[in-house]
């Protein structure tokens, strides 16, 4: 294992490097040993799960199958169709957040009045306790009493009412305001603290040049908060294609299986039937899929901010 | 300079490192009991209201004063995530000894091995209060793995003064309306902005299933030891007759079919729906929640061939890793005798499931608030063939509640639904 | 930041200011509404802001029937244990990813990114006979140590972009001065670094203040039993609730972790950094 510093410092030798090896450890250690412990055995053992047959159940042994449950997996019309929903949903809400979060955080970072109190209150999705906030929005889209529908009675909009979780057109949509509402404080905050390590002195110094404010933000603001951003989409993307909690809450994978979600389906096959492995085997796969779409924008992005 | 450096980095790591440490040794680990003192039983409890908390609460605290050598720690867990709870404390070989749950979700647990087999720790006198049938929906493989206790019944609570005012007349508690009767006075109750009924349809699946009793729909059939499903005439008359009342007398709000029996509670006190079909455990909100002048009524379960609906009873379970099994049936029977149970019932709204405590339970109440027909109809709950099959909460979650959902939505035809179903059946079921 | 804008400018930005704080915010002004309403007034066909017989029988109800203080203060204690471990541990760490390009670091990252893609519910047992087996079952140690792992991605991945933020030329400046890498780290890294700090132990803090289901699994004993899990006890079957208790118990539950933010937001505002840039 080498250990190069991106710089080669002339001043120093080997004896250098090799003490910066020594640093790189002992900086590492007091994360590592903790992730260690708790991720890396039951990540291995879940990775594993998925060449067997095990399945829930007392005293249950599980059996090397080998490529058995991926066989069954290419075949399983319904998985697929649930996974091109996770994608549609996770793509929606990540750029929907991604695009909302940017604009607040722009905002949030200006001299406005009333900022502190505005940081505060964009944060309420993130600090409301998560299981009132799936009953709220439920209470939000209610057909006969949601408080949308009774705003569009009260302004004379009748015609707009819908059953916004009921109708097959309108429920991923209206789950996915829901997911861009529960991730935005998490992105802003990110972003916020992103802008202010952008150096007043580049700014400055194009104001000086005359440049104008969107000038300013594609060629100074932007590459300067790249690395942030980069690393917040990626894992907002994550989380959203993981996250199924808050949607089942919301419509159980229905109208007709038009929100279900791969995440909530491999849940369902874990935890409902029992069927650890296939369950398993579903996971690996879309781990597979997600990092191949994750090194493609990953290498991109770095390139570009390099 | 090296060694300042080194020494002051490695303690940073050392104290986090330590910091780690010292955390994982002051957890208490142990839960081995002493062999000494009283036997401790954990109870998982789902009560969740207000009143049969309470209730719940009050029996064990008597209980734990009357048996200083069997104590029963009382943990309330919740319906959501109860599943989820009790499979990862089974995995984990650390699950509570008596188990508070229901007949439709236990089947699994107990074909996986984690719940005892009730058969000869149960005393004689509470076997005899409870029917057969009902016994029958915790019966998997020839094991009692829990005992039934408080029944949901579907009943039909409906606004009085629009009955009153369409002239429709409510039936005795023991002589409810038929599927034609229903229809027909669901018309007399639509007009313009109000429907006859509004039908809850968010779990589809149950609903229907549960209903198809009343014409003698299986669903679930047993084909040379194999499981199939098969969709007759008598299996179609219930989406049926729903599916009419929404599309074709347009009787049924279509705005009610996402929504679960409490969604709607609004447009029934703002009346907007006349009758809700639904449990008979609505009537609580009806108390709680109606508004002051509003006139509610319990109507007896519809009837087609019969009034038989599929039971799915609450049940209390031991854990088969309990080391304690005896004491804890012990408790059991006197968590559940007639006085007992009659209370929980009561402060849950349902029916229980023994005779004595339903008689008791009538007693107490006068009949009034719809307990006469909440009494009434406990013989009409049955244990039904779905609640046996295997892969049954695979076809529901994969193949059924879609299909339906899209057959309520009028998406697709009562045929193009039928074959759904069998496929479903054909893909999962053992 | 962005110069100074027109009147009209500054006007459609309090705008979209106003607009994204009604988006973000009404649930506020609603679970304030909920919890002091009596139980009819919940079900209205046409819902009404104010309540029109204000009650406080739901605090009493929570309170009384759910040890919400107690529970309010185990939550406290974890998650404040949880954000100053979490950047305890990430802060260095973060710092030898992102500077040093060495095998390990990239093996690291990736694996991070990889515990965070795995569906969670097929980690839960194991995780759970792990800490079964190191005697941290039903402890306060445990949970935190579950959600010091829990946070470390985000906090691994959100710092080391923050780093590679930091101009080298800073550090490189200050150790021409003589300084030694870790007075580097302190007087220079560190202090450019609080943004991220920030965001990081406001994540870590909120995600364990808010997290459910290992406080589910893990806590046997009523005593120790964290706010999210005793919240729960007031959802019923099928989506059904109590609404009054739980709006009060959520209004409560709420509060915290907006003052920790209100507090720390102040380190996220660009005077504090200008500053340590400069000095």
């Amino acid at each position: 294992m080498t250990t190069v510093q991106e710089r080669p410092d002339v001043a120093r030798g080997g004896r250098a490097r090799s003490r910066d090896r020594t640093t790189i450890y002992l900086l590492l250690l007091p994360s590592l040993l903790p992730v260690l412990l708790l991720s890396v055995f039951p990540l291995l053992r879940g990775i594993y799960l998925g060449f067997t047959d095990a399945r829930a159940g007392r005293n249950v042994e599980a059996n090397f199958t080998g490529l058995d449950n991926y066989k069954e997996l290419l075949t399983d019309e319904l998985f697929w169709n649930s996974f091109k929903i996770g994608l549609l949903w996770a793509f929606g809400v990540t750029v929907l957040q991604f695009v909302l979060a940017l604009g607040l955080a722009l905002l949030l970072n200006q001299q406005l009045r009333f900022r502190g109190v505005a940081r505060v209150l964009a944060v309420v999705p993130w600090a409301m306790p998560p299981v009132v906030v799936g009953i709220l929005w439920k209470l939000v889209y209610h057909p006969d009493a949601g408080l949308l529908n009774e705003f569009f009675h009260r302004i004379g909009a009748d015609g707009l009412r819908t059953n916004w979780l009921g109708d097959f057109s309108t429920a991923l949509p209206a789950v996915i305001i829901v997911g861009v509402w529960a991730g935005m404080p998490q992105t802003t905050v990110v972003l916020l603290a992103g802008l202010q390590g952008v150096a007043r002195e580049l700014h400055e110094a194009a104001a000086v040049d005359g440049a104008s404010t969107w000038h300013r933000f594609r060629h100074v603001t932007l590459p300067a908060i790249m690395p942030v951003v980069v690393a917040i989409t990626s894992l907002d993307f994550i989380w959203n294609f993981n996250s199924f909690g808050l949607v089942y809450v919301l419509t159980a994978g229905g109208p007709g299986g038009k929100t279900m979600l791969p995440m909530l389906f491999a849940y369902e096959e874990a935890f409902r039937y029992g069927n650890y492995g296939y369950a398993a085997a579903l996971g690996n796969v879309m781990v597979v899929i997600i990092v191949a779409l994750l090194a493609v924008y990953l290498r991109r992005r770095l390139r570009e901010a390099n | 300079m090296l060694s300042t450096r080194f020494r002051r980095t490695l303690a940073a790591a050392a104290v986090a490192v330590v910091g780690i440490g010292a955390l994982a040794a002051c957890g208490d680990g142990g839960d081995d009991e002493a062999t000494a003192g009283p036997v401790k039983l954990r109870f998982l409890s789902l009560a969740w209201q207000k009143e049969s908390l309470q209730a719940n609460k009050d029996l064990v605290a008597k209980w734990n004063s009357e048996h200083p050598d069997i104590q029963v720690e009382y943990v309330q867990g919740d319906w959501n995530s109860v599943h989820d709870q009790l499979l990862t404390s089974f995995e984990g070989g650390d699950a509570p000894d008596i188990v508070h749950y229901e007949a439709s979700a236990i089947g699994e647990f107990s074909k996986q091995g984690y719940l005892a087999d009730l058969k000869d720790l149960i005393p004689g006198d509470l076997k005899g209060q409870i029917d057969q049938g009902v016994w029958d929906t915790a019966t998997f493989d020839g094991q009692v793995t829990g005992v039934p206790f408080l029944l949901e019944s579907q009943v039909v609570i409906a606004n009085k003064k629009l009955l009153d005012a369409a002239g429709v007349a409510v039936p005795p508690a023991d002589g409810g309306w038929t599927w034609d009767e229903f229809q027909s006075n669901a018309q007399k109750l639509t007009k313009a902005n109000q429907y006859g009924v509004a039908w809850a349809l968010k779990s589809p699946t149950n609903r229907v299933l549960n209903l198809a009793l009343n014409y003698d729909g299986k669903f679930f059939y047993d084909e040379g030891g194999r499981t199939e499903v098969k969709i007759n005439d008598a299996e179609r008359e219930v989406p049926k007759r729903i599916h009419d009342m929404i599309y074709t007398a347009k009787t049924a709000s279509p705005e009610a079919l996402a929504m679960s029996g409490a969604d709607t509670l609004p447009g029934f006190f703002g009346g907007k729906y006349a009758m809700i079909p639904g449990s008979v455990s609505l009537r609580q909100q009806m108390v709680e929640q109606a508004p002051k002048d509003f006139e509610w009524v319990t109507l007896p379960p519809i009837k087609g061939l019969s009034s038989k609906q599929a039971a799915n009873p609450q049940t209390l379970s031991i854990s088969a890793d309990s080391k304690h099994k005896e004491q804890a049936a012990q408790f059991l029977s006197y968590f559940l005798n007639p006085t007992n149970m009659a209370a929980l019932a009561k402060g849950d709204w349902l029916v229980p499931t023994g005779k004595a405590a339903n008689e008791e339970l009538v007693k107490l109440t006068k009949g009034e608030q719809g307990w006469d027909v909440a009494a009434d109809s406990a013989a009409d709950l049955t244990v039904a063939p779905f609640q046996m099959a295997d892969g049954y909460q695979e076809w529901k979650t994969k193949y059924a509640t879609p299909a339906l959902q899209q057959y309520f939505a009028n998406k697709i035809t009562l045929d193009q639904l039928a074959s759904q179903l069998v496929d479903g059946g054909k893909q999962v079921l053992r | 930041m962005l110069g100074k804008p027109s009147r009209t400018g500054r006007a459609l930005q309090y705008l979209a200011l106003a607009g994204y704080l009604i988006f973000l915010g009404f649930p506020l002004v609603w679970l304030l509404s909920t919890a002091f309403k009596p139980p009819r007034e919940l079900v209205q066909l046409h819902p009404s802001l104010i309540p029109s017989n204000p009650t406080l029988q739901n605090f009493v109800q929570a309170f009384t029937e759910q040890e919400l203080g107690r529970a309010a203060w185990n939550s406290l204690q974890v998650s404040l244990a949880s954000a100053v471990l979490t950047v305890l541990v990430a802060m260095p760490a973060s710092y030898a990813l992102a500077r040093f390009k060495s095998k390990l670091g990239t093996v690291a990252l990736g694996w991070v990114l990889l515990s965070q893609l795995f569906p969670f519910v097929l980690l839960i047992i194991p995780i759970f006979l792990v800490l079964r087996q190191a005697g941290l079952a039903n402890s306060h140690a445990g949970l935190v140590l579950i959600y010091v792992v829990w946070a470390l991605p985000f906090a691994l991945w959100m710092l080391q972009g923050f780093v590679r933020n930091i101009p080298r030329e800073l550090e490189e400046a200050a150790s021409v001065d003589g300084a030694g890498r870790l007075q580097v780290l302190r007087r220079v890294v560190f202090p450019l670094l609080a943004p991220g700090l920030v965001a990081t132990a406001l994540f870590s803090f909120i995600s364990a203040w808010n997290e459910f289901f290992f406080a589910l699994v893990l806590i046997k004993t009523p005593e120790l039993q964290t706010l999210p899990v005793a919240l729960a006890r007031f959802v019923g079957i099928e989506g059904t609730a109590r609404l009054g208790p739980l709006a009060a118990g959520s209004l409560l539950a709420t509060l915290p972790s907006l003052i920790f933010f209100a507090f720390m937001q102040r380190r996220l505002s660009s005077g504090s950094l200008a500053g340590a840039v400069k000095g």
